[in-house]
């Protein structure tokens, strides 16, 4: 479906960090009070709130008690790595169907050990998985890459290569954490973490925020003069869950693209932030959204340039494999980037032309498969 | 010190660990639709019946990808490193996630055929069904 009237109207960061145990409540706080500033709404004008959390039931309730807000609308974004755009899309519902104007939306971590984190029963992970002494995902991506290797020859310099362009565009973000130079070489040397994921294939977990507000199209105009529209949105959960012969080298993110590019096409699109939890899922989601056939997305890779400053820029801000994981702030990251970008915010890692760009997001490993829950959107700058 | 995970059992995956422990391998078939799944459910996933039946899988079938696990996500694995986690696609057409045992596990490639084994546990109730290469 095309939105019409739900805007992007800001967003906050928090500075990252290897070890703070600062609390998690802290981070949130700063990226929402940096996102008010930028807005210049006030705390009250906060209507809606969403939290992504692995966490225990009410925890997004129970923030905003902690945070002193009184709300008309709350969410648990349960989703994982596709929070940043599945919460996205539950507050442009709630918008449309007018039961707020303004929305925040918060995603992030902390090492903070006072707080209790209860991951949700896991019966199949448990006893299934678990058991084996399997490596969490590092081990059940290391399965799908190993199949997109075997089965379409893809190599490891073309997957590589994303994650050293990435790092390429991270060197102009303040923001990332790991910002030396890394060759490819150094990342075939990188240590074998699950063969055949290495160590740098492998996110870096990390503490901060990130924060999104989403507003009516009538209540953006009063925000700010910079309006990013969402203009449409897909999502798909437990792909292939009922198929016992599941095909691993494909995502749900081949219906996402499906749906969203029946609203746009493909080549109105300008930038690309693809969730990086692993550079071959970013490969993998190049070919799921049609940009080349399923198995050709190592060739697409090597031919052509995914910096900021080429012709298919990817993760312009290098992802979260350089910038670093902050929990759930990982699906946020993606969407603050593009942001970024379509309000001419980027500085040094600007694009040329950014007036469209497709965000994904996607979530855990389900058995015997892939990704669990893949969401995607589109935003578009208007003047 | 950590311990290597067990499985919680549970009422609906009750058969499935007892058959492992007598050196079966048990999947589910639904009485309605007659489809084989795995892992054990309440539910059928092609028809939502709650018909469930357990039928015995011969216990052959092929890799269908693996990886070298050098960190585990539990420590208490670590003496065991390298671990080759892996998919199996097992005869019956069901997607299985083991590891493979034996004694030549590093000649793994995908398409092996393999053949279940029931490993002891560190409790005396519990097998594992792990994988060996087979011929």
């Amino acid at each position: 479906m095309r939105r019409k009237r739900v805007c992007f109207v800001g967003y906050g960061s928090t500075e990252y960090s290897r070890k703070s145990e600062e609390p998690l409540l802290s981070y949130y706080a700063q990226a929402i009070r940096a996102a008010l500033d930028q807005t210049g709404l006030k705390k009250s004008d906060i209507q809606g709130f969403s939290v992504t959390t692995q966490s225990s039931p009410d925890y997004s309730p129970h923030v905003a008690e902690q945070l002193g807000l009184e709300l008309d609308w709350v969410l648990n974004g349960d989703y994982g790595g596709a929070g940043g755009v599945t919460s996205v899309r539950r507050a442009a519902d709630a918008i449309e169907a007018g039961h707020v104007d303004v929305a925040v939306l918060l995603g992030g971590n902390s090492f903070d050990k006072s707080v209790f984190q209860q991951r949700p029963l896991e019966y199949q992970r448990a006893n299934y998985v678990d058991v084996y002494g399997y490596g969490g995902p590092n081990t059940l991506m290391a399965l799908v890459q190993r199949r997109h290797m075997e089965q379409y020859g893809t190599t490891l310099d073309q997957i590589g290569k994303i994650a050293v362009t990435q790092r390429e565009n991270a060197r102009l973000n303040p923001q990332a954490l790991l910002r030396d130079p890394m060759s490819l070489e150094d990342y075939l040397k990188s240590r074998m973490i699950s063969d055949p994921i290495r160590l740098f294939d492998c996110v870096m977990p990390c503490s901060g925020a990130e924060c999104v507000v989403l507003a009516s199209e009538e209540r953006a105009r009063s925000i700010t003069d910079k309006l990013v529209y969402l203009v449409t949105d897909a999502e798909r959960i437990n792909y292939q869950v009922s198929n016992m012969l599941p095909d691993k080298t494909t995502f749900g993110i081949k219906v996402v693209g499906d749906r969203l590019f029946a609203e746009v096409r493909r080549d109105q699109i300008d930038l690309f932030e693809l969730y990086d939890d692993y550079p071959i899922a970013v490969l993998i989601q190049i070919e799921d959204l049609g940009y080349c056939g399923k198995g050709e997305g190592g060739k697409f890779v090597g031919s052509h340039d995914l910096s900021f400053k080429g012709d298919f820029p990817v993760n312009t801000g290098g992802g979260e494999l350089s910038v670093g994981q902050a929990g759930l702030a990982g699906g946020f990251l993606h969407v603050v980037e593009a942001l970024r970008q379509l309000r001419s915010e980027a500085g040094p890692r600007q694009v040329k032309k950014a007036e469209r760009a497709l965000v994904t997001g996607i979530g855990w490993l389900s058995y015997g498969r892939n990704l669990g829950t893949t969401a995607g959107l589109i935003m578009e700058r208007r003047a | 010190m950590a311990e290597k995970s067990l499985p919680k059992i549970n009422k609906i995956d009750q058969p499935f660990w007892k058959g492992a422990a007598e050196g079966k391998l048990l999947i589910q078939k639904c009485r309605a639709c007659e489809k084989l799944q795995f892992f054990p459910r309440v539910v059928c996933t092609g028809c939502f019946s709650c018909e469930l039946d357990w039928v015995q899988a011969k216990g052959e079938g092929k890799v269908h990808s693996f990886s070298w696990v050098f960190v585990p996500r539990n420590p208490a694995f670590k003496d065991e490193v390298p671990i080759c986690y892996a998919n199996i696609i097992l005869d019956e057409g069901v997607i299985f996630e083991s590891r493979i045992v034996g004694t030549n596990p590093q000649t793994v490639k995908t398409g092996a055929k393999v053949r279940v084994v029931f490993q002891q546990t560190a409790s005396p109730e519990i097998k594992l069904p792990v994988f060996e290469l087979a011929g």
